[in-house]
């Protein structure tokens, strides 16, 4: 062998070596720059994906941490025929191929018992068939015949996580699953009007779940990352990874016991008297928290779809009724707090007409004939007639301020949404007889939360709170986000008016007061009945009412505020459906079980506590 | 000057390229290894999260559970069922303690040591001083 040759065959190997990499050179060239973009849009639609991680919405709680509302995830179950059609043809042995299409079937009737569904029926779900699609997107299976194989074909939505794991172990061929967050109520209708409802298409719709949406949905993330032939996740291949944000947790000032005690009560006067509508509300005082609002009729939260459009209505914030004798704490308070009167100061209830500028008025009749009447005996036996006169000693612009000052003729501003002004007119569109009705709880219109609140007023010093329900929202990690403070709106009565008139109003429950025998012997309930005269068909009826009962305990120092509101009751043995008849007993009865839940302190001890305190016997 | 051979030149050549296919197939492997790596890391990491999103899953799935047992109703519906009687006190029921109920039960058991007849408690003796009694259970102090 020369040396010229082996040198030229060097060289030749050399450059085939040169060629090799400059033709691997060139078709990179190609796949890289030429084609790059065609190429692509082809990897893209064959390996990209976007998934979206949805963001749990965060859970509504009462004051105590119990679960009002939650997210739970529940499954979408659906089978591709055509993936076991193809499972089963990979097997290329007859014999080994029906043992594996003998142990499918056999599991398939597993998962049908565990789905309670006939076996079947999922036999029929699991038949490979084809849908029609547009020509233009019919290029998947070669064929351009309008119609692809079926690959999508449900079998049971709503499937919960433990027998969804039970099927998951079967290993069925053909099986794939969607997982959603369903919001599940644990109380069902517990605080329904409160919490509020996700329809189906998960907007929220009212109540706390609409009015908090923007913290309780989070948000949702997504991954940008690549899949494999089986359409699995290639983790490596993560380009982008924005993790979802869960929901805000938010907590009420619900209190879930207190709210069922009320819930409870409003059962019993449903059943008992067959109102139109009724609303008992319970909130503190001192801070304006609402401890619980339940309304009748109600609904269950789980089966919003069931409720009548009746029921779907928060009626202590929605309805507007004439609040009756209640609102008398209006002129008695003003009237006192003026300094125009005493408890002890005298008013002739006798009287049917009186002069007033100039006018001679007549003056509201009266349930029972009364003679002279003290300030104190006009509140607690409910006089008509002593509520107009002093009104009347007001005038009517004082009093109207103060019956705006009481939080009338405005919304609360409850953070709920959706509430009513109530109806009050300025003085100036007044008709001559309104200084003398109005004081009584006619010719104005209000929600049953707006008379709570005025009472509430009374309780707290003569300060008037914003009502709110909300407690603290938490992030999902539990840091808080946002707390919500007692919010003053108004300071209607001077504290030591306010102090004389809760006295006053203890009396009604006294011996002589309309609700005489609803007090609890060392509690010193007070409060004020209200049996206003429903209008029909333009015209105030004699036979149908509102009764109520609004009122606090204990006198001296309140804790807890309380409203029983009945509308249109019925009393089976056909007497009156007032105020003392109707609403009184259910304030007693809750008031028994709410001093018992929240320990509240008599303010005098009885006999029997007080030989317990002196260490007597045991 | 002699130019160099060229075999000289084409084996220099091929060292190079040899050297350079070594050296980029060792760089080759060696992506391919860590790439292997990332992907063995994010797939167990992927299976980390899946697993812990299902064990919050089932967390919920518990608290929903623990929820609906715990719902007021639910209590009393056990409560009906179950025949346990139990009812909310009231007020007539409550005896209000305001002394120290540690001292209270103390004093109660030194009576029971002694035998001291209850009804005797607070009255006088026979020579006019009232019963006292103390308090022996030291370690309650």
């Amino acid at each position: 062998m020369s040396k010229g040759f082996a040198t030229n065959r060097l060289t030749l190997l050399a450059l085939l070596v040169v060629a090799c990499f400059m033709g691997v050179g060139v078709r990179l060239v190609f796949l890289q720059v030429v084609d790059r973009d065609t190429l692509l849009k082809f990897v893209d639609r064959a390996r990209r994906q976007i998934v979206v991680e949805h963001a749990r919405r965060g859970t509504i709680l009462d004051t105590n941490g119990n679960l009002l509302a939650m997210s739970r995830s529940e499954l979408t179950l659906a089978i591709d025929p055509w993936m076991l059609v193809e499972y089963l043809q990979a097997e290329k042995n007859e014999k080994r191929r029906g043992v594996k299409s003998r142990e499918q079937e056999a599991k398939r009737a597993e998962m049908a018992a565990l789905l309670g569904m006939p076996a079947a029926e999922v036999e029929r779900i699991f038949e490979p068939t084809m849908r029609s699609v547009s020509f233009e997107r019919d290029k998947r299976d070669g064929t351009s015949d309008g119609k692809i194989k079926d690959r999508w074909v449900k079998l049971r939505e709503g499937v919960d996580e433990p027998t969804f794991a039970k099927i998951q172990k079967l290993k069925v061929q053909g099986l794939t699953f969607e997982r959603i967050y369903r919001r599940v109520y644990p109380g069902g209708g517990l605080a329904a009007h409160i919490v509020g409802f996700l329809n189906n298409e998960g907007t929220p719709v009212t109540g706390v779940e609409r009015r908090l949406d923007l913290y309780l949905k989070g948000q949702d993330g997504w991954i940008e990352s690549e899949k494999d032939g089986a359409r699995r996740e290639l983790a490596q291949f993560r380009s982008r990874d924005v993790p979802a944000k869960d929901g805000d947790n938010v907590a009420l000032t619900i209190d879930s016991v207190i709210q069922h005690i009320l819930e409870d009560e409003l059962k019993s006067i449903a059943a008992k008297f067959n109102p139109h509508f009724a609303t008992i509300i319970a909130s503190d005082p001192q801070t304006g928290a609402i401890l619980g609002m339940a309304n009748y009729p109600t609904f269950d939260l789980n089966n919003f779809g069931k409720a009548s459009p009746d029921s779907l209505r928060n009626a202590a914030t929605e309805y507007l009724v004439e609040p009756g004798s209640t609102f008398k704490i209006v002129a008695a308070g003003a009237a006192l707090n003026e300094g125009i009167v005493t408890p002890d100061t005298q008013f002739d209830c006798s009287l049917t007409s009186i002069n007033y500028r100039g006018r001679d008025l007549k003056l509201p009749r009266e349930d029972h004939p009364f003679e002279e009447l003290s300030v104190a005996e006009i509140v607690s036996h409910s006089s008509n007639r002593g509520a107009a006169q002093l009104a009347m000693k007001l005038g009517d612009q004082k009093f109207y301020e103060y019956v705006r000052k009481y939080g009338f003729g405005r919304r609360t501003e409850l953070s709920l949404g959706l509430e009513e002004a109530g109806i009050l007119e300025p003085p100036k569109r007044w008709d001559s007889l309104t200084i003398t009705r109005m004081p009584m709880g006619h010719a104005i219109a209000a929600t049953p939360l707006q008379i709570h609140m005025a009472m509430s007023a009374v309780a707290n010093s003569g300060t008037l709170l914003r009502p709110h329900l909300f407690k603290e929202i938490r992030d999902s990690k539990g840091n808080i986000v946002r707390t919500f403070a007692p919010e003053k709106r108004e300071q209607v009565l001077k504290p030591s008016t306010a102090a004389l008139l809760a006295q006053l109003l203890h009396g009604v429950l006294l011996p002589g007061g309309t609700a005489a025998g609803f007090d609890i012997a060392g509690f010193d309930l007070a409060g004020k009945t209200g049996t206003a005269q429903k209008i029909i068909d333009g015209r105030y009826s004699n036979s149908r009412y509102v009764a109520s009962f609004v009122g606090f305990f204990p006198a001296s120092r309140p804790q807890i505020v309380l409203s029983v509101i009945v509308d249109d009751a019925r009393i089976p043995t056909g007497g009156m459906a007032s105020g003392r008849n109707v609403s009184a007993p259910a304030f007693h009865h809750i008031a028994e079980q709410l001093i018992q839940y929240l320990e509240i302190k008599p303010v005098a001890p009885a006999s029997g506590n007080l030989l317990a305190m002196r260490g007597g016997v045991l | 000057m002699r130019p160099p051979p060229a075999r000289a030149f084409v084996s220099q050549l091929m060292s190079l390229t040899l050297i350079l296919l070594v050296f980029s197939g060792s760089l080759g492997l060696g992506a391919v290894w860590v790439r292997q790596e990332i992907s063995g890391a994010a797939n167990r990491s992927h299976v980390i999260e899946n697993r812990i999103a299902d064990v919050e899953r089932r967390l919920d799935e518990v608290n929903a559970e623990v929820a609906q047992a715990l719902n007021p109703q639910a209590l009393l519906q056990r409560n009906a069922t179950m025949r346990l009687g139990l009812s909310n006190p009231r007020e007539i029921q409550v005896v209000r303690v305001g002394e120290s109920v540690e001292l209270r039960l103390a004093a109660k058991r030194n009576r029971e040591i002694f035998n001291v007849p209850t009804e005797r408690v607070g009255s006088e003796s026979a020579g006019g001083a009232p019963y006292t009694f103390k308090i022996i259970t030291a370690s309650l102090r």
